[in-house]
């Protein structure tokens, strides 16, 4: 028996957690809460289709599953999810030749902080950057710097959950970011030829 | 049938169980035991390394007579050097893999194990700790040689003017005294400096500098008590190896 939609919204995280490890329909909650997220940010890490993704996304819950116990209150679930859900897409990410090999992924939806910031720094033209070509920068990052781009920017984490979610201290966050903008800076003004910029 | 039913069908088809708590409990001990023996050892190792930089002169180094790297490296406890700085890594890596190690850059991880270790290594070098451990390693380990033979060593070259032992007879005119391998030697201690606290009588342990007079003689410049006693004052007596 399935959970209500409505009867899930109505439980905070921590709630559906305690129910489902009583009752396991109660984790359907927790999937369907943030399937949407993470399925977007498993799609982005890994440059996987809609299919792939989905399977990445189903075998990280099943870690996630068997893992319930083990999640520590004193931190934020999605920080938790995001973690176990990062963990599995970089390694399989890792079993593929090159990242993004016949992706499809829709970056159309690329949140505009980043591009506001990179627009400051690499004025362009037409005064926007078009989301392929910001995909292709960020696609030529090193993964340590795309995986900080992408939880800060697109997934709009604060610097604590991005430390949670890599097991990294937040003041290497921090500079990684940093790092991470100037790349992204530098591959930009590389990229764009001086009839783009004005 | 949508994704999440698929999945809560998966889990209920497989009989996929969540791990039992105990195992995570099981882990968090382990992990903060691990962490609490690794400093430990380190302490101890720290300890050491304190009794042995207060036993050995290493002012002394000048005058050996091989180069004064090579003179360090004999006298400096490299064993339990070695095993301080084994110890400070392995309770960094311990601590890191706590559950919210990660949060910790490595300056804090190391500062955090240097000093817990450095606080309890003092506080077991204070309480005479150390000297025991020392000895009891050099009597069990026959390749280890302790602090004690190192400072013996050192202080038995009465050629180059260093002579010590324990004293067993005084007459104003002069001393006498037992070295470290028996041998009894008659000091002329008239124009010796030696400090009030000292007390030359029999029993007394000291260490003389000056200059070889005789085949068993030798005339002080300056006496000063064998040092680095336990703070409790008792002389080591157990020799650790013959």
């Amino acid at each position: 028996m399935l959970i209500a939609s409505k009867k899930c919204n109505e439980l905070t995280d921590q709630e559906v957690v305690d129910r489902a490890l009583r009752e396991v329909d109660y984790f359907s909650c927790l999937y369907e809460r943030y399937e949407p997220a993470l399925l977007r940010y498993v799609r982005r890490i890994t440059g996987a289709g809609q299919d792939g993704a989905e399977d990445i996304l189903q075998d990280a819950f099943i870690k996630i599953w068997r893992n319930l116990r083990g999640y520590d209150p004193g931190m934020k679930l999605s920080s938790w999810l995001y973690r176990i859900v990062h963990n599995e897409a970089v390694s399989a990410l890792r079993k593929q030749t090159s990242f993004g090999k016949n992706r499809t992924v829709d970056w159309a939806d690329a949140e505009p902080l980043l591009l506001h910031h990179l627009l400051n720094e690499v004025e362009t033209e037409e005064g926007s950057i078009p989301a392929e070509q910001l995909h292709s920068w960020i696609s030529q990052l090193p993964q340590k710097y795309r995986e900080v781009i992408l939880l800060r920017y697109f997934e709009e984490l604060d610097y604590e959950a991005i430390s949670d979610v890599l097991q990294i201290p937040e003041g290497t966050v921090a500079t990684r970011l940093n790092r991470a903008r100037k790349a992204l800076e530098k591959t930009a003004r590389a990229t764009l030829t001086p009839n783009q910029k004005k | 049938m949508n994704t999440a039913h698929k999945l809560v069908e998966q889990i209920k088809s497989q009989h996929i169980a969540p791990r039992p708590q105990w195992q995570y409990t099981a882990l968090k001990w382990a992990v903060w035991t691990g962490f609490g023996l690794t400093v430990l050892i380190g302490a101890l190792a720290f300890s050491v390394i304190l009794f042995t930089i207060q036993q050995v002169d290493f002012r002394l180094l000048q005058h050996l007579g091989h180069s004064w790297l090579e003179g360090l490296l004999s006298l400096l406890p490299l064993i339990w050097i070695t095993f301080l700085a084994l110890a400070l890594l392995l309770s960094m890596y311990t601590l890191r893999y706590s559950e919210r190690g990660y949060k910790f850059t490595l300056a804090r991880l190391a500062g955090y194990s240097t000093a817990f270790s450095i606080l309890l290594g003092t506080a077991f070098f204070i309480s005479g700790g150390a000297q025991q451990l020392e000895q009891a390693f050099a009597i069990r380990v026959d390749l280890y040689q302790s602090v004690q033979e190192k400072k013996e060593q050192l202080w038995n070259r009465p050629g180059e003017g260093y002579l010590g032992g324990t004293i067993v007879r005084v007459t104003p005119e002069a001393l006498q005294l037992e070295d470290f391998e028996g041998q009894t030697w008659t000091i002329d201690y008239a124009a010796a400096d030696w400090p009030p606290r000292i007390q030359l009588e029999p029993g007394e342990a000291v260490k003389l500098s000056g200059e070889k007079t005789g085949a068993a003689r030798f005339k002080a410049t300056f006496i000063r008590p064998w040092g680095g006693q336990p703070l409790n004052g008792q002389q080591p007596k157990m020799r650790p190896k013959e």
